[in-house]
């Protein structure tokens, strides 16, 4: 298939706008991820407790305000038919919506991840936390994939909230699945960083799925001529 | 430019076309254009009266049918060099009431005998008498 | 001279509507007028013609460009605004202003501020607080700053107050000075179309009634109130629209008229009483009344 004209000055732009519009929300989130980073460098049962679940709550809210934003908001206050105005194809759209979403999403994920990581690294807790630690957020990015393929798909305000509500409240019984697995488990608690089997195959089954989400929307909207 | 700008009304009874005619008649009766002066181009005065081409366009073509102003391919309209400019106009004026006077006649089914006896009255009626020193105007 | 727009056999379903076999065109430098009730389908024509929606049968081409596939250069060169457009509430006109300079190689600064202060619109106040007629006149000014060939506005007076409906108005006329740019809007107010359309388009049912220029259109159509009976039954007469009777005087709406009409309607023994042209407010309103009669034009 011929790679179809995309208009990159203007997708450029567009991305440029959807950060704009999204800074004042991320610096929030992104201050509320360095107190939950905090206490969980404490490295007490409470603070720890407490400072993963700061933790998950700041990464859920940034993928849901990333997508609701730029694109629920955006047809709830009816600004798209402004941009839809400009020199944009549907194409250019979708590829300025993705984009725009990925980096305004992916700029805080990889910070807080690394500042995890660092946590866990540099203070008391077990290096084991990692492989954990990353499992966790491999489950948020691909509930993140999830989330804004339906997004760009549906309009419907109410599947879109429920697909974001449905796939991070999943976390919970993930996170329950790990636990039976006695190769994740152990490894967790242990003071060294040990892959297992399950663990990598989990972890790129995430990575890969997530992708292939974006791709399969992708796929829709390559296909489409016009907007409506 | 103010110089297109004429007074158009919206609500005046006469359609757009007819006003844009005789405003500009009027200036040039008045003097504000002489003669062979060029008139603003169709466009210019369309946008600066907020009214479309064609209403302009139709009022050009009705006053150089009219004689009043010529115009010229490629160089715009303007002014005719006529010198007896407005006995032509008051002609006009007059050829268009008079239309209007034998429209009503013939609705109110007056035969052509009944209206000349008519207009001959009024005639006799308007003129001033002939004794009176000439005093005072009379437009 | 070319087409800014042409449009043929032009048809797109839904659910409860359609637009039906649409043949139009707009010459350069030309101001149309789009006329039709509420869900005519003026606004699903403007939306065809911009390339957002994509027609289920015939063609629509825009300056030069097969739609919906070249939108992308049909739009560098339009400005678009429509009714149900908003721009982001928690900016500025500024930035809007900048967003559209940064993508419109042709957008003129100095005409900006000059429309600016026409609109009394202030370039750094949070769009936030701004009332429908400001709205409106923000799009407006985002569109005509950068002197598009094209401008399709869907009811771009619709709601304004009188003197913003001036302001608009005068807007769109400085479009006029160039005969390159032409404008193609949709109104339900009538007065407007009158005042500053060349062409008008009358649209009903999905179907366009008619499209030729707006002088021939006005025209053609006369009230003429005489004394008699009407006849329903006179087939020979298809150019009455409507006929009102009220005791001996009776009112008949016509088009195409010609003078030969009269001499008709004498021998039927009707006596004119008096023959008027009519607004295009009242011929507006009694085609639709009349039902969709099929006129080409």
């Amino acid at each position: 298939m011929k790679l179809p004209e995309l208009n990159l000055p203007v997708i450029k732009l567009l991305i440029v706008k959807d950060w704009q519009l999204f800074q004042k929300q991320l610096a929030l989130f992104v201050l509320g991820a360095l107190v939950a980073l905090c206490l969980l460098g404490m490295a007490r049962g409470w603070s720890f407790y407490l400072g993963s679940l700061m933790l998950i709550i700041v990464m859920v809210s940034i993928a849901c305000f990333a997508i609701a934003n730029s694109l629920i908001v955006e047809r709830k206050e009816q600004t798209l038919a402004f941009v839809m105005s400009l020199p944009v194809s549907p194409l250019d759209f979708y590829a300025a919506k993705l984009a725009g979403n990925l980096v305004t999403f992916l700029v805080p994920f990889v910070l807080v991840v690394l500042g995890t990581l660092t946590v866990i690294v540099f203070t008391a807790l077990p290096n084991g936390l990692v492989i954990y630690s990353l499992l966790v957020f491999g489950h948020i990015w691909l509930a993140y994939c999830v989330s804004l393929s339906v997004a760009m798909a549906v309009e419907s305000e109410g599947w879109n909230t429920f697909a974001m509500i449905a796939s991070m409240v999943m976390i919970n019984p993930f996170i329950m699945i790990l636990a039976q697995i006695p190769a994740i488990s152990e490894a967790t608690s242990v003071d060294a960083i040990v892959w297992s089997v399950p663990a990598v195959l989990i972890l790129s089954a995430q990575l890969l799925l997530g992708v292939a989400a974006l791709a399969v929307s992708g796929w829709f909207h390559c296909r489409k001529t016009a907007f409506y | 430019m103010s110089d297109a700008e004429l007074f158009l009304s919206g609500t005046d009874g006469s359609p757009m076309y007819q006003q844009i005619i005789d405003q500009i008649t009027s200036r040039v009766m008045a003097g504000d254009w002489s003669a062979g002066d060029p008139l603003p181009s169709i466009r210019e005065l369309a946008s600066a009266n907020q009214v479309s081409v064609i209403t302009v366009k139709r009022a050009y073509l009705e006053l150089e049918r009219a004689g009043i102003i010529i115009t010229r391919q490629g160089k715009g309209s303007f002014v005719a060099q006529s010198q007896d400019l407005p006995k032509l106009l008051m002609r006009a004026d007059f050829e268009r009431h008079f239309e209007a006077l034998i429209g009503c006649a013939e609705r109110l089914g007056m035969s052509a005998a009944e209206l000349i006896e008519e207009l001959q009255q009024r005639v006799r009626d308007a003129a001033p008498p002939p004794q009176e020193p000439p005093s005072g105007t009379r437009s | 001279m070319s087409t800014a727009f042409r449009v043929t056999g032009l048809c797109k379903r839904y659910p409860d509507f359609a637009l039906q076999d649409i043949n139009l065109a707009l010459e350069e430098g030309q101001i149309m007028g789009l006329v039709g009730v509420n869900g005519a389908g003026k606004s699903t024509l403007l939306r065809l013609l911009t390339g957002l929606t994509a027609a289920d049968g015939g063609q629509v081409e825009v300056l030069g460009q097969q739609m919906p596939g070249g939108q992308v250069a049909a739009k560098r060169d339009m400005g678009f605004a429509s009714e149900d457009m908003r721009l982001y509430k928690s900016r500025s006109l500024r930035w809007h202003m900048d967003l559209v300079r940064a993508i419109y190689p042709a957008w003129d600064e100095n005409y900006a501020a000059q429309l600016m202060r026409r609109f009394d619109l202030r370039a750094d106040q949070i769009l936030k607080g701004y009332s429908h007629g400001q709205r409106v006149k923000a799009l407006l000014l985002l569109c005509l700053a950068r002197r598009p060939r094209l401008l399709l506005l869907d009811e771009p007076t619709t709601g304004l107050d009188p003197v913003a409906r001036v302001e608009v108005l005068e807007a769109l006329a400085d479009v006029l000075r160039d005969e390159a740019r032409s404008v193609l809007f949709s109104s339900h107010n009538t007065h407007d179309i009158e005042q500053i359309a060349d062409t008008i388009a009358f649209l009903h049912q999905g179907r366009l009634l008619g499209c030729s220029d707006r002088e021939s259109f006005v025209d053609s159509w006369r009230r003429i109130v005489c004394r008699g009976a009407w006849r329903g039954d006179q087939a020979g007469l298809p150019q009455v629209v409507a006929a009102r009777q009220t005791g001996s005087l009776l009112e008949l709406k016509v088009r195409d008229y010609q003078d030969t009409l009269l001499a008709t309607l004498k021998q039927q023994g009707l006596d004119i009483h008096s023959v008027d042209p009519m607004a295009l407010e009242d011929i507006f309103i009694t085609t639709v009344r009349a039902g969709a009669i099929h006129e080409t034009a």
